[in-house]
């Protein structure tokens, strides 16, 4: 059981991702609705890991990546992408994301990612 | 029906092959050793003979039939490549175009071809009856091909203690961004060494031109488990094979078993001996596959489709604006979040679709070279065209649109632009003429420029023929800049041609080329230089359908403003507007811009006009010049859906369309470089 | 003109117009209509007819016979020939009528005020007179590309 930092500016995703962790038997110990927030959460949480939406207002998934890893060089991190921002996930792997799943989500592939990152 | 798909199949896919025999006829002729281009026109002529052959279109067949006994001879080195040889092919390429046509116009595509049949037949001499005895050249080798540099490399890094493996690696079938997840397999692989070549080229990986399955060489001195497993952390593999590469003839064909590690090691001196004969040997034993690896996952589609769906799309994000107004007016949070989401989602969707209809300029810029060299033959001329910028991007309506036009200006410069090579040496400039053909981005906006070294506009001729066509004053020609005078040739009534001929001179002027690009919602701009050259710059919208707009009020009505032409909004208080010359001006960063008040401008009956303390001004821009429109307040910024004005109403000043709101409402979208000075 | 033809009835002011039902796709109620600036005096805008752009001319202007004076019986009628589609105001629009070609009169010098260039022909029905509107002259964009040009001027 991992505890992780689920961060999507929609209050639908969130409960759809928290939904589909919880079944697969990880705890969401954390929402954070914008990049800044996502920052913020993951200091106080420390989860194991972080689901990271791209478009987001404030400071969008990539930023807010970064600024985590780079406190926390460790930190596991699983980008949220919709179809046609290759660049940003390419970015987002570039500064240290772990995988990166496509919109829309299927628990088989939530699933699959978690296995390859835990 | 089931027919009809076939022929649409092909006659898409002949006029692919007969574009491709166009380009690389074009090439040979410049490079007349260049056997493998040869060996692409026989491959396409081959295809296409296969081809019509099954579609029971006979003319097509016997003629790309000559055309290949013609062509195999050449590979054979029985026969040189002449003018002779290109000239014909030429022909018998047009004639298969037409008769290409006429089938997709509904016609039998037949065609009276019996003097090329003859005129091949004579080159053929002696009627050799090159038969089909060289089939498996055609097939082609889509295997990991290595050159000597390659094999050099492989050699050497096995000195060094490192192993050469061929990874074969399939993605699942819904991976969805596959060139984000090679991304991450490269990036995996080369924590262990170094790719040196892939199946797809990287490129095509990027751009996602593969189905599932890639194959990569890597050098690297851990060993396969290593590889595997951190391959293993990667999501969305259906598949890794990895093999050591022992033998070059085996890499054709990377086995699923993973090969002895022993075994590649006798035959590591082998490769080195046998690398020159390689490349050869491969070709006659690569298999003969019912599908080409590389080939990505495409489909086409009839672009009324995605027209209908982009129609459909349309009234979408009417009902999306008229839902944004409505959550805001009803103020649930929950609400407005979720139509913020759907807004962003279907932006998304938006410019996907958007870009689906977007399609390189290439299939207008291809037909181009083989024109160029025609109307040079015709005129006499001796000219070069470069091409750049083939690949750029543009709206499907507008690429159908432009050829006209483009080659209306190509015409008109080898005509009249470039001189005689009698002329050009004379003037002390290369017998060879230049036209560069340029395309490119810029904001957001596409670029088409046409730039000739030839004889540049004369002013002096241009103004005497405008005063004689009647369509300028002599008092008022003096005042004109020369940019004023350029700008005369795109005038209607104006044509320049001297003498008749038989390519520009048919009486239709530049004007239908200005009309064209404007109706596209472009501009055209004219420099030149006299003697030096001339250039015609285009600059069109990227995408027609869906702009960005600001709202903006004149008393009752609801003006869009596009945000491409904005450079900022301003509040000014009355004292700040001065005037110069009666005319209102403003200051804007230190510069001195008019302003015009679109209440104005478009008469629109004010009820009563308050002397407002602040005065709503929108800075437009049009290159370098800038003006300021008075509005009476903003509403803010919205994507609209671009729609026209109809036919019945054509030409309206200062709107180039309009556009329904949320409500229902009909808003007019605002051509602000009509209004600007 | 061999055959029976159908036409749409309408009214200005007081006299009885009709045009051929091939050229009409729909009668509409007037709803909100945008104004187009700089453009004939008888455009009175564009209007949003399920998502088409299409424009609204005064009839009663463009014939010079007046101005259309908004009743709730106003309607407008959309007539599309070729490329072309507009909508025309009308005081009411109140049948689809039968005419047999035979009974067509070429127009006569002067009918109420409306000049005969835009009149293909006159007939008579019971005791009403219907005047036969060549909408093909109504519509012509050479003539209003005229009047804008003088406009712009």
């Amino acid at each position: 059981m991992a505890k992780i930092l689920v961060t999507d500016d929609a209050a639908f995703m969130r409960m759809q991702l928290k939904d589909i962790l919880g079944k697969l038997g990880h705890e969401v110990v954390g929402e954070a609705e914008n990049g800044q927030d996502a920052i913020e959460k993951y200091a106080e949480l420390q989860p194991d890991l972080v689901t990271m939406d791209i478009t987001m207002p404030e400071l969008d998934g990539v930023e807010a990546l970064k600024a985590i890893k780079q406190k926390d060089a460790g930190a596991t991190v699983i980008m949220c992408s919709a179809m046609g921002q290759q660049d940003r996930v390419v970015e987002a792997i570039q500064a240290g994301a772990k995988d990166f799943i496509v919109k829309p989500f299927t628990p088989d592939r939530i699933e699959e990612a978690l296995n390859k990152v835990l | 029906m089931d027919t009809n798909q076939y022929v649409e199949v092909f006659l898409d896919e002949s006029r692919d092959h007969l574009q491709a025999v166009n380009d690389h006829l074009l090439k040979l002729e410049k490079q007349p050793q260049e056997m493998s281009l040869v060996a692409e026109i026989f491959r396409s002529a081959h295809t296409l003979k296969g081809m019509a052959a099954t579609m029971g279109y006979e003319e097509i067949a016997s003629l790309t039939h000559k055309m290949e006994n013609v062509l195999d001879l050449i590979r054979n080195n029985e026969l040189q490549v002449t003018t002779e040889v290109i000239d014909v092919t030429f022909e018998a390429v047009e004639a298969l175009e037409e008769m290409v046509a006429s089938i997709a116009e509904g016609g039998d595509g037949k065609k009276d071809v019996s003097h090329l049949l003859a005129h091949l037949q004579k080159i053929e001499t002696g009627e050799t009856v090159a038969e089909e005895s060289s089939e498996n050249n055609q097939s082609q080798t889509t295997e990991m091909e290595l050159d000597d540099y390659q094999s050099t490399v492989i050699s050497q890094a096995k000195e060094q203690g490192y192993q050469a493996y061929n990874i074969t690696i399939r993605l699942t079938a819904d991976c969805m961004l596959k060139a984000a997840r090679v991304f991450m397999v490269f990036e995996g692989l080369e924590e262990f060494g170094e790719v040196i070549q892939s199946v797809p080229a990287a490129e095509e990986l990027e751009e996602e031109k593969f189905d599932q399955e890639f194959t990569v060489l890597l050098l690297s001195k851990h060993n396969e488990t290593a590889i595997q497993e951190r391959l293993h952390k990667v999501s969305e593999l259906e598949s890794v094979n990895i093999s050591v590469l022992a033998d070059l003839d085996n890499s054709a064909s990377p086995s699923p078993n993973e090969t002895e590690s022993k075994e590649s090691k006798q035959q590591d001196e082998k490769i080195e001996k046998e690398d020159n004969t390689a490349a050869e040997t491969k070709q006659t034993t690569a298999p003969t596959q019912e599908k080409k690896p590389s080939t990505s996952k495409t489909i086409r589609v009839n672009i009324e489709r995605i027209d209908s769906m982009m129609n459909l799309f349309e009234e979408m994000v009417i009902d999306r604006g008229r839902l944004e107004d409505l959550s805001k007016q009803l103020g649930n949070h929950e609400l407005i979040e979720t139509v913020e989401h759907m807004s962003r989602v279907s932006q998304d969707m938006q410019s996907m679709m958007l870009t689906m209809r977007m399609v390189p300029i290439e299939q207008v810029f291809n037909r181009f070279p083989r024109m160029v060299r025609g109307l040079a033959k015709d005129l006499e001329k001796d000219l070069e065209l470069h091409i750049s910028g083939a690949d750029t991007e543009l709206d499907r309506t507008v690429i159908d649109e432009i050829g006209d036009p483009l080659v209306h200006l190509i015409r008109n410069s080898i005509d009249h632009g470039i001189e005689s090579p009698e002329k050009r040496k004379q003037q002390g400039k290369p017998v060879k003429g230049t036209l560069q053909l340029r395309a490119f981005h810029s904001g957001n906006h596409v670029m088409i420029e046409m730039e000739d070294d030839g004889a540049g506009i004369n002013r002096e001729k241009v103004i005497e023929k405008a005063i004689a066509n009647g369509i300028l004053s002599e008092d008022r020609a003096e005042k004109l800049s020369d940019e004023d005078v350029y700008d005369l040739i795109l005038t209607s009534g104006f044509s320049t041609a001297d003498k008749v001929s038989d390519i520009s001179g048919r009486g239709v002027g530049l004007d239908v080329v200005r009309n064209k690009i404007e109706s596209l919602g472009g501009h055209i701009f004219v420099e030149s230089e006299p003697g030096h050259g001339s250039k015609f710059s285009i600059q069109l919208p990227l995408t027609l359908s869906i702009l960005s707009t600001l709202l903006v009020t004149v008393s009752d009505e609801t003006y869009a403003i596009p945000l491409s032409s904005i450079e900022e909004t301003v509040a000014l208080t009355n004292d700040q507007i001065m005037n110069v010359q009666q005319k209102p001006v403003m200051d804007f960063r230190g510069k001195v811009i008019p302003i015009v008040s679109l209440a104005d401008v478009f008469e629109v009956p004010q009820e009563e006009r308050t002397e407002k303390t602040d005065i709503s001004v929108v800075v437009v821009k049009k290159g370098e010049k800038m003006t300021g429109l008075i509005v009476d307040s903003f509403i803010g910024q919205k994507e609209v859906v671009l729609k026209s004005l109809g036919n019945y109403l054509k030409d309206v000043y200062a709107i180039s369309g309009a556009t329904i709101l949320g409500d229902g409402h009909v808003s007019l979208i605002i051509d602000p470089n009509a209004l600007i000075k | 003109m061999e055959e029976i033809s159908k036409v749409i009835v309408f009214q200005l002011a007081d006299e009885h117009y009709a045009a051929d039902i091939k050229q009409v796709s729909s009668i509409e109620k007037l709803e909100h209509v945008t104004t187009v600036p700089r453009t004939a005096d008888f455009i009175k805008g564009v209007i949003n007819l399920r998502g088409n752009i299409t424009p609204i001319i005064d009839l009663k202007e463009r014939l010079h016979i007046g101005k259309a004076e908004y009743t709730d019986n106003t309607r407008v009628v959309i007539i599309t020939i070729e490329d072309i589609q507009v909508g025309l105001i009308v005081d009411s629009a109140t049948d689809v009528v039968d005419i047999d070609p035979e009974t067509i009169d070429d127009p006569p010098q002067m009918i109420g005020s409306v000049t005969e260039e835009y009149i293909t022909g006159v007939v008579k029905r019971d005791d009403q007179l219907i005047i036969l509107l060549d909408l093909d002259r109504v519509l012509n964009v050479d003539e209003i590309n005229a009047v804008e040009d003088t406009i712009t001027d």
